[in-house]
This record gives C-alpha cells, structure tokens and sequence, in this order.
C-alpha cells in the first residue's frame, strides 16, 4: 500500500490542477495584436512597407567624408535628403524647385547664389538655412587645412582650388564666388549633413540650435580655426554607425524619410518624415534597404516575397532565373561604365607613327584598320544582346547613349558604323592604302580571369586576323599598365577596359585626354583636344558646353584614339506587388524615383 | 596541465605568426584594391586613389606593410587591439566589424551544432546496433551522398523547395493522399528497420507505425497544422510524455516501476503546469521568463524524484529533472506558437512564413516582443540550419557509428552481457558512454571550424557573419579585414584542438597530457 502512495500523490495533483486550468480563463493571457502597426488616419493611404535588396548598406551618414563617400550610404542618403537637383533616368539632372533654387547673379567672376525655400526644416523642426549651407561650404572647399596641408575637414574630393572667398550668408541663402569659371558648378555644392546637428555633438553644452547655427556662422567669420577642428572632428569621424544611432542628430533627415532603424550588415529601414512637404512624395511609409550580396539570392527573395525590387550583374544564369520568376517583372537596363579599346601611340608599337618614320598618315590608317576589324557588332550579339536584349553599340567617348549630344557624337565615327563584314572590308582597303606588310603583331592586354573580356578577345582576334592583324596575348591580372604615366610609356598596344562615369560632369577628361593626365595610358597628345579642354573647364553655359564637347569627340574621331563598344549590361528585377520602377544608369540607379513606386492596386 | 597550456600558447603565438605572414602577404599580392578606381572617370579619382594609397601604405611593399600591420595587431595582447580598418566595411575598425560577424556566425552555427550532434549521435549508433541491417545499409548510402554534396547547391535547392515552393504550399496546406501515402509508408520502413528483430516483431512495428504517422497526416491536413501550428494543452502533455519515454530509455530504464510512474507523472504536471507557465510568462517577460520556466519545470522534476523516488531517488530525480527541463522547453515553444497569428500577420510574405534571407525580418524587429523574435529567427534559422545539418549530421553519424561498433566488441561489454544484464543495460550504461568518448573531442574542433567555415551557407543565405566578411574582403582586396578573419579562424582553431586534449584527458583517465 505504501508503495503506490506517492504516484496517487502526483496523479491527484495533476488531475487537481487539470481541472483548474480547464476553469480558467486562459485567452486573456494570449496576445492581441498591438496598435503600432496599425496606420492613424492620416498615413491611411500609404502602403505599409516596401523592401528592396542592395548588396551592401548605410554606415556613414555623412556622404562627403572620404570614409563614407560610397554607393550604400549615398542611397540610404537619397531617401532621407533633399537637395537642389538630382539624376534621373535620362540620365539628365533635374532641378528640384520645391527645395530650393539657385542661379548664377554674376558671370565673371562665376558667383553662385543658393536659396533654402521657407519651411523647408530638418527632420527635428529646425529650419535648413545658410549655415547648413556654409558647413557645406567650408568642407565641400577645403577652407581650413592643418598645417602639413592636409584638410582639416576630411572630404571625399576638397576642390581648395576652385573658391577661397568667404560666402555671404543670409538667412535662407548663400552667396558666393568662385575663384575660376568653374564648368561643373551644378554638381559642386549642396546641403550636406546639418549645422546644428554637428556643432551640438561637437559642442554638447549648446542645447539651441539656432544658436549652434550662430555660433558657427561667428566662428567661421572670425576665424576660429580651434573651434571649428572639433566641429570637423565630428563632421569627420561623428556620423558613422553601424547601427542605429543613439544621439537623433546623428542622422537628422531633410528629404521624404527617416532613418528609423539600422541594424548592422543586415538592413535599414526609413519611415516617412511627417514634416517633408518639399518635393514628390513616396507612397510607402517604410521603405527597408536588405543586404543581400549574392544575386541569386536576391532573385530568390523576390520570388519569396522577402523583397520586392533588387538588382545586380546579369550573367546568363542570372537572367534565366529573373525570367523564370512566376510573378516579377524585370528591366534590362545599362550601367555607367562602358568598354572601349584604347591604342597606344607612343610605344614604338604598330600604332605609332615613329613605327613607320614618323608618318603620321600611315600611322593613322592602321589605327583605323584595327578599330574597323573589331567585331563590334558581333560583340554585341554574342555577348551582350543574352544579356540586355535591347543593348545597342556606343559609339562616343564623350556622351552616354540617350544624353543630350549623343547622336552627333556619334556622326562623327560614320566610318565605322556598317557591319563588320563592311567593316572588315574597308579595313583591309586602309591597310592597303597605308602599305604596311601584314600581319601586324598587335600586342593586346586584358585583364586575366575576366570572362567575358576574354571571349570578346577571343572574336577580336579571329576578325582582326582576317584583316591581318596578329592578337598577342598579353593579359594579366594586375592592371600594371596604369603605373605607367607620362612620360612612361604603356608597353602593350592595345588594351581593353571599361571606364564608369559616376556623374554628367563634363572636366575631368583631362585625366585621360592630355598627354601628363594621370589616367593617359596611351600617349595621347593633340593641341586641339588641349585647348577645347582648357576652354570647356571654365565654359560656365551649357550650349558651350556641348559644342565645346562635340569638338573634342570630333577631333578624337578624326586621330581613331580608341573605339567604344557598349554599355555594361544591368538588371533590375522586381514583384507585381510594385509599379513604377525604373533602372537608371547612374548612382542611385534604381532608387532615383522611389518616390513613383506604387503599390499594385489589390 | 599548466605547462601543457603554456607551451601550447607559445606555439600558437609563433604559428598565428608565421600563417598571418603568408596570408598578408598572399592577399597583398592577390590584387589590387585600387582596381575599381582605375577604372573610373570621375573628375575627382585621382584624390581617391592618393587618399586610399595613403591611409593604407599601398606605397610601402607588402612584407613592410605586415609589419606595421603586426604593430597594430601585437597590441592584442595588452589589450588594446588595433587591426587597421576595413575599407570595404565603410573604414570602420576591423575589430568592431568582427565582432559583429562572430556574433552573427555563432547565431547561424549554434543551433544547427546541436542538433547535428544529437540526430548524428541517435542515427550512428542506432545502425551500429542494427549493423548490416537493411536500416544501416540506408543510413550509409544516404550518409555519403550527403557528405558529399555540395552545399551551394543543396542551399539553393532548399530555397526553392524549402521555403519558395512549401510557402506557396501553405496557401492551401492539404497534403495530397498520394503523398501522404508514401510519407507514411517511408516512415513505417524507417521505424521497422529501426526496431529490427524477427518478422512478427517487424510486420507489428510496420503495420503501427503506418497506421500513427498516417494518423499524424490526416491530423495536419485536417487542422491545417502546418499553417497554423500549435501545441496546446493536450499536445504539451502528450510531448512530454514522448521526452520522458526517451529519457526513461536513457537513464532508468523501464524495469524500474516507481521511477517509471514519477517520470511519465512529469507529463500530467506540464499539463497542471500550463496555466500558471501562461501566468509565470505574462509576468515575467524577456529572456528571464524563459529560463526561469525552464528552471521551475527542472526543479519540479528533481524535487518530486526526490521526495518519491525512495532507494532510487537520485537517478529517478535526474531523469524528472531532465523530463521537467525538456517540458519547459516544450512549453516555452508552445507560448511562442501562440503569437503565430500575429507573426504571420507582420511579416511581409503573402503566404507561408519560412525566409531565404538574413537573420531577421525588419518589420517584426521594430515589435520589441521576444515570443515574436524567437518566431522570427525560428523562420530564418530553419533552412541554414537545415543545409549545414545534412552534411555534418552525415559525419556524425559515420563517427558515433563506427566508435559504438568498437566499443562493442570489447571485452568488458561481454562481461557485462555474461553477468546477466539486459542489452538496454549494455548498451546505455556501458557502451554509450565509452563511445561518446572520441565524439566529444570531435565536437569543439568542429565547432571552431565552423566559425570560419559557413562562408558558402551565409553567402546563400544572405547571412552575414564571418563567412561573408572573408568574401568581402577578398573581393575588395581589404586586407585588414581578410587578416581580422584570419586572427580569429586562426586562434580558434588552435583553442579548439587545446579544448579538445583538455576534454579527452579529463573524460578518459586513461590519457595524460605532460
């Protein structure tokens, strides 16, 4: 009998608290849904979340600092700033009037004057004025430098150069000049990062932002340079985060969102700013950036529904997959970067004239000839139309395909635009004319492992070996070439490559155009390109602007400098549960009218 | 034991020196991290190029640079470690960038660890015990299939069906009969082949385990079960039931009655337990709720085995008290699945709830609710633990297999056989400890393996950890970044295999470490 007292013991509790907990009310221990997700009145039109995959995200907040200036932080920048103009599609850069405007108030010497729209704030209510401005300023032209020379305000690009003179600032605008007729003004300047924000985590003890606006506005004009090291010490080093910020100011919004939440290698989500009426507005409340690296991956989560828009490469893999998703739709698109052939002229290989005596005509021929026997045409079949069915060749060094010029550019190189039988055709017509025996060893570099510049290598050399040019292999991973800068010469003749335009700025071709440019890896030298660049880099107007650079590609069609294939290929896939998404070929690419994305109706 | 540990660390020292001496020196020379801006026509690359040359030393040659690099990284060992920044990572320090990796990757590897250790341990030694059974024939085929997949394409294909496909499956959760019918039929050979013995004995466990798991389907298709899953009451208590069955098999065994009855009575106190368990977890939220459940439950057991347990109180209070912890686990799952109306309400997805990317869904984040946290990461650790699973499980179950079969032919099981004690006796009490022998060395090695090792998983996954931080750095030719990785991989793998000579020598007296 004892033995079985202890089971009986725990049988009947058991059944005792069976009971009990059949008794009891137990659903009001269950969850209810809370209120947060449920949008007030007001938000009711907007559709809660959209998420978009990216391969990388945010973790710098301010854009203009050498540590921050990259793809991943200028789109979570876009989505939380206004500015004066921005990119589309075009691409073409659109003013942006409900922000602000601006205008030139005097010619020469080129003075710009900026003005902030009344009400247009930050994200906590304190007007964006011309202190913000004069932030911008002082950074964006490096005014104060430390004394080994080195910018006090670490800037991605400090252009000391271009305006040494203190802007007059007046309440809502700034005023100032350059110091030269500065042809990309346009892209110059705008708001960055807030005055107040950055003053008040430098200087804690100011609590008032008007007075962190003042306060920065005296210690500019009165010079001092001790106060304004710790404000560039956290314009520097204070705006990056790997998650969400504790201080607001660290990330204070002047466009349609918010950052609301940041969570390291992982996504960030923007909520709508309540108080942004200056512009178009989206029509997500959230809108979440997810890291995803892998394309796959990002194909995937479309189909999943993890995410709605993503983007990436396309290979032929990756586009089967895109297609074969049941519910997306996808755009085949291009991207900034270009691939061009580029010929070295002054290696004592088969393009340089001191080849041939010094005979710049026969010199010319064979360039031209070699240009004529790659099979662009081909290329693009083969290569890139699996890829973007509505590739089409670029042929213009200067224009991007569909910018304003483009056609006219590209009239200059009629001679190479039949196909390349034709092509191939009046090649060996030049090759002829010119007299040199053939073949003619070409010695090609390309950068090993790169598949897809190996096949097109690949054509190259059975097209041009029909013509007779002899292809020399000379690929190598390194690009070890582009050590050799005047007056070092480039030891291969011809190499292939892409080169990415990042915006519609029209200086910086010095770079690659005159003879002592730091990117001129062929030799090329032509007083005329000199002087049509040293004009277009203080043409202030855009029509000069264009003639100026219709000029140049003229004279480069003329001297065959090189010969420009295509556009990269780029896809943007994303789910019926969104409209009104379209790639663009430059930063933000597709981000730049998220403000137009939709939410199907249903 | 002291000296072993020193000389062990003074031999990590010098061989993390000369490895991170390579590998800076390799990855220098792997490319060019300016690769991208040479290629760029913005006006202001030049500024870019001389900005990253300088703030990297790309000017000075790699076995100079390592040596800045090691000044840096020597500082590990006063505590203040400086391993550069990370260029590709936004120039944020490499430490605080691994720290955010290791975190991730241990979140990734943890549960899919256990787990493996656990199915692979069960299925290994279960077809040592049936060995050359038709059952262990299976297991083996499947095993080196499994070993032998590659795991980007087992990833992806699990994607696809895992979570694409099942997802769409849960729009309308009804398994068709003709699948059902070959579930059930798979899992009734599976049981048989289990259970082995002689043909009545075989024909009894087919025919009832077909008629039970065809049962199981017709309850899911008929609840929606798999849409909507729940526990309940009811289900607390038949798993626990299920848990003290298992633990019973384990410890005590079913001879002994007393012990019996009060570990089975566990089942009937989770079901007495589950209402104040719903209190105990209103009031007391967070992570303390949950363990401080789990503690209740487990002191429960031990308590009532040891008031009841008479001559056999501490192994009767051991197996109650493992009853009761594996009950509050059981009823923490059962508290999480009752905010599955919510979740499913909050995630993005149209239908279904299982994810192919990342660790969390932002929209459930914001909530700040643990129960749905731990739904969330439920969601997003099934299929990468899945993937990282099929192949260690199938290593697992090669070793245990092939360690019980040893143990099992020495001399003392015979003894303990010739002294009259039952096989379930044998083969618990005896041989399954033995043979946990070399598991328990294999485990910390795997484990630090591991940390570094899911690079593909996490790549797929859209998991960032350590895996994908190496990418990135290689890609971008970041070696700061590529050599944070290697001073971790590098230092974990050598604190595995000392964990690993510590453990086996304080597991088997047999071994000394001098």
């Amino acid at each position: 009998m004892k033995k079985f007292r202890p089971a009986a013991f725990v049988a009947g509790l058991s059944a005792l608290a069976l009971t009990l907990s059949g008794c009891a009310p137990a659903e009001e221990l269950t969850p209810t849904p809370t209120a947060s997700e449920t949008s007030t009145t007001e938000e009711a039109q907007l559709a809660p979340l959209l998420t978009v995959g990216w391969n990388d995200i945010t973790d710098h907040f301010n854009t203009s600092t050498a540590g921050g200036n990259n793809v991943a932080n200028s789109l979570t920048e876009y989505l939380t700033s206004s500015g004066f103009n921005y990119y589309d599609n075009g691409p073409g850069l659109v003013r942006n009037t409900d922000f602000g405007t601006y205008e030139i108030v005097v010619e020469e010497p080129l003075t710009v004057k900026y003005t902030i729209n009344d009400g247009v704030v930050w994200s906590d209510g304190t007007a964006i004025d011309g202190a913000d401005m004069l932030l911008a300023w002082v950074s964006t032209f490096g005014y104060y430098k430390n004394e080994d020379g080195s910018y006090v305000f670490a800037h991605a690009a400090p252009k000391d150069n271009l305006a040494s003179k203190l802007p007059t600032v007046e309440g809502n605008s700034i005023t100032f000049e350059y110091d030269v007729q500065y042809v990309d003004w346009e892209l110059q300047f705008g708001v960055g990062v807030s005055a107040h924000g950055t003053v008040m985590m430098a200087y804690p003890e100011i609590t008032d932002p008007a007075a962190a606006k003042q306060a920065l506005i005296d210690a500019v004009a009165n010079g001092d340079d001790e106060w304004m090291a710790g404000v560039a010490e956290v314009w520097n080093n204070g705006y990056q985060f790997a998650n969400t910020p504790d201080n607001a100011l660290a990330y204070l919004s002047s466009g349609p969102y918010v950052l609301e939440e940041l969570v390291e290698e992982q996504y960030s989500t923007h909520v709508i700013n309540p108080l942004y009426n200056w512009g178009p507005k989206p029509k997500y409340e959230r809108i979440t950036i997810r890291q995803i690296a892998d394309s796959t991956a990002a194909i995937q989560a479309v189909d999943n529904g993890e995410v709605q828009i993503a983007s990436g490469q396309p290979t032929a893999d990756v586009l089967a997959l895109v297609q074969a998703l049941a519910n997306a739709d996808y755009a085949s698109s291009e991207e900034a970067a270009y691939e061009h052939i580029d010929l070295s002229v002054n290696n004592g290989g088969p393009f340089d004239p001191a080849s041939y005596g010094g005979d710049e005509e026969t010199a010319l021929k064979v360039r031209q000839a070699f240009l004529l026997s790659i099979p662009r045409n081909e290329i693009i079949e083969k290569l890139i139309k699996p890829l973007n069915p509505t590739a089409k060749l670029r042929t213009s060094v200067l224009f991007v395909p569909g910018s304003e010029g483009y056609d006219e550019a590209e009239s200059n190189y009629e001679m190479y635009l039949g196909t390349d039988e034709e092509n191939r055709a009046k090649a060996q017509e030049l090759l002829a004319e010119a007299g040199v025996s053939t073949p003619i060893d070409v010695e090609f570099w390309y950068p090993e492992g790169n598949v897809r510049r190996q096949q097109q290598v690949e054509l190259i050399t059975l097209a041009a070996g029909q013509v007779g040019f002899n292809i020399v292999d000379e690929s190598e991973p390194n690009w070890e070439f582009t050590g050799n800068v005047y007056p070092a010469v480039n030891p291969h003749d011809a190499t292939i490559f892409a080169w990415a335009a990042t915006s519609l700025a029209v200086s910086g071709d010095d770079q690659y155009l005159t003879l002592e440019g730091p990117s001129n890896w062929t030799g090329y030298d032509n007083e005329v390109v000199d002087g049509l660049i040293n004009e277009l880099n203080t043409a202030v107007k855009k029509e000069d602007q264009l003639r100026i650079r219709l000029a140049i590609e003229a004279e480069l069609a003329k001297d065959a400098y090189n010969i420009t294939i295509f556009q990269f290929p780029g896809l943007t896939w994303w789910d019926n549960s969104v409209t009104g998404v379209e790639p663009s070929l430059l930063v933000p690419y597709y981000f730049w009218n998220f403000w137009d994305w939709t939410p199907t109706a249903g | 034991m002291l000296s072993f540990i020193v000389r062990r660390a003074a031999a990590t020292l010098m061989v993390l020196l000369v490895a991170s001496f390579i590998v800076y020196n390799l990855t220098a020379i792997s490319g060019d991290p300016l690769l991208e801006l040479r290629g760029s026509r913005d006006p202001d690359i030049q500024f870019r190029i001389d900005y990253l040359t300088d703030i990297l030393d790309l000017d000075v040659p790699p076995p100079i640079r390592y040596f800045y690099w090691l000044g840096g990284a020597a500082g590990c060992l006063i505590g203040s470690c400086n391993l550069g920044i990370s260029v590709s990572r936004g120039e944020i320090p490499v430490t605080e960038a691994l720290s955010g990796a290791v975190a991730s990757t241990v979140q990734l590897i943890a549960l899919a660890t256990v787990l493996s250790i656990i199915v692979g341990v069960a299925v290994g030694m279960t077809t040592a015990l049936r060995q050359y059974s038709g059952y262990d024939y299976t297991v083996t085929f499947f095993a080196f299939i499994f070993y032998s997949l590659p795991i980007f394409w087992v990833a992806v294909l699990l994607k696809e069906f895992g979570a694409i496909q099942f997802n769409r499956f849960l729009a309308e959760p009804v398994i068709p009969t003709t699948t059902a019918i070959l579930i059930a039929l798979g899992l009734a050979a599976l049981v048989t082949g289990i259970v082995g013995g002689g043909l009545q004995t075989r024909i009894r466990a087919f025919v009832s385990s077909l008629a039970l798991s065809g049962l199981l389907i017709l309850f899911l298709n008929i609840t929606q079960w798999l849409k909507y899953p729940s526990i309940g009451t009811v289900g607390v208590v038949m798993l626990t039931l299920l848990a003290a069955g298992v633990v019973i098999l384990l410890s005590i065994g079913f001879g002994m009655r007393r012990g019996v009855l009060i570990v089975t009575g566990m089942a009937a106190i989770s079901g007495a337990m589950w209402l104040p368990g719903q209190y105990f977890f209103f009031y007391v939220p967070g992570a303390l709720g949950i363990f401080g459940w789990i503690a209740v439950m487990t002191l429960i057991g031990v308590a009532v085995g040891l008031l009841f347990g008479g001559d056999g109180r501490k192994e009767i209070a051991r197996a109650a008290g493992t009853t009761g912890f594996l009950a509050g686990i059981i009823m923490v799952i059962d508290e999480a699945l009752q905010y599955w109306d919510q979740y499913i309400g909050l995630i993005p997805l149209q239908t279904g709830f299982i994810s192919t990317i990342g660790a969390v869904t932002p929209s459930i984040k914001r909530q700040e609710n643990m129960w749905l946290d731990l739904l969330d990461s439920y969601a997003h650790l099934i299929l990468p633990t899945a993937a990282l699973m099929i192949i260690s499980v199938a290593g697992y179950t090669r070793y245990s297999r092939a360690s019980l079969l040893e143990v099992m032919n020495q001399d003392y099981i015979r003894t303990a056989r010739a002294k009259g004690l039952n096989e379930r006796t044998v083969v618990v009490r005896h041989a399954m400890r033995n043979a946990l022998l070399p598991i328990a060395t294999i485990v910390p090695v795997d484990i630090t393996g591991l940390i570094g090792g899911a690079v593909i998983t996490e790549q797929v996954f859209a998991w960032n950890g350590m895996g994908s931080l190496f990418i990135r750095g290689l890609n971008a030719v970041d070696v700061n970044l590529v050599m944070g990785y290697v001073m971790v991989v590098g230092l974990m793998a050598v604190i595995g295999n000392v964990i690993a000579d510590l453990l086996y020598s304080a597991l088997d007296p047999r071994i000394r470490i001098s």
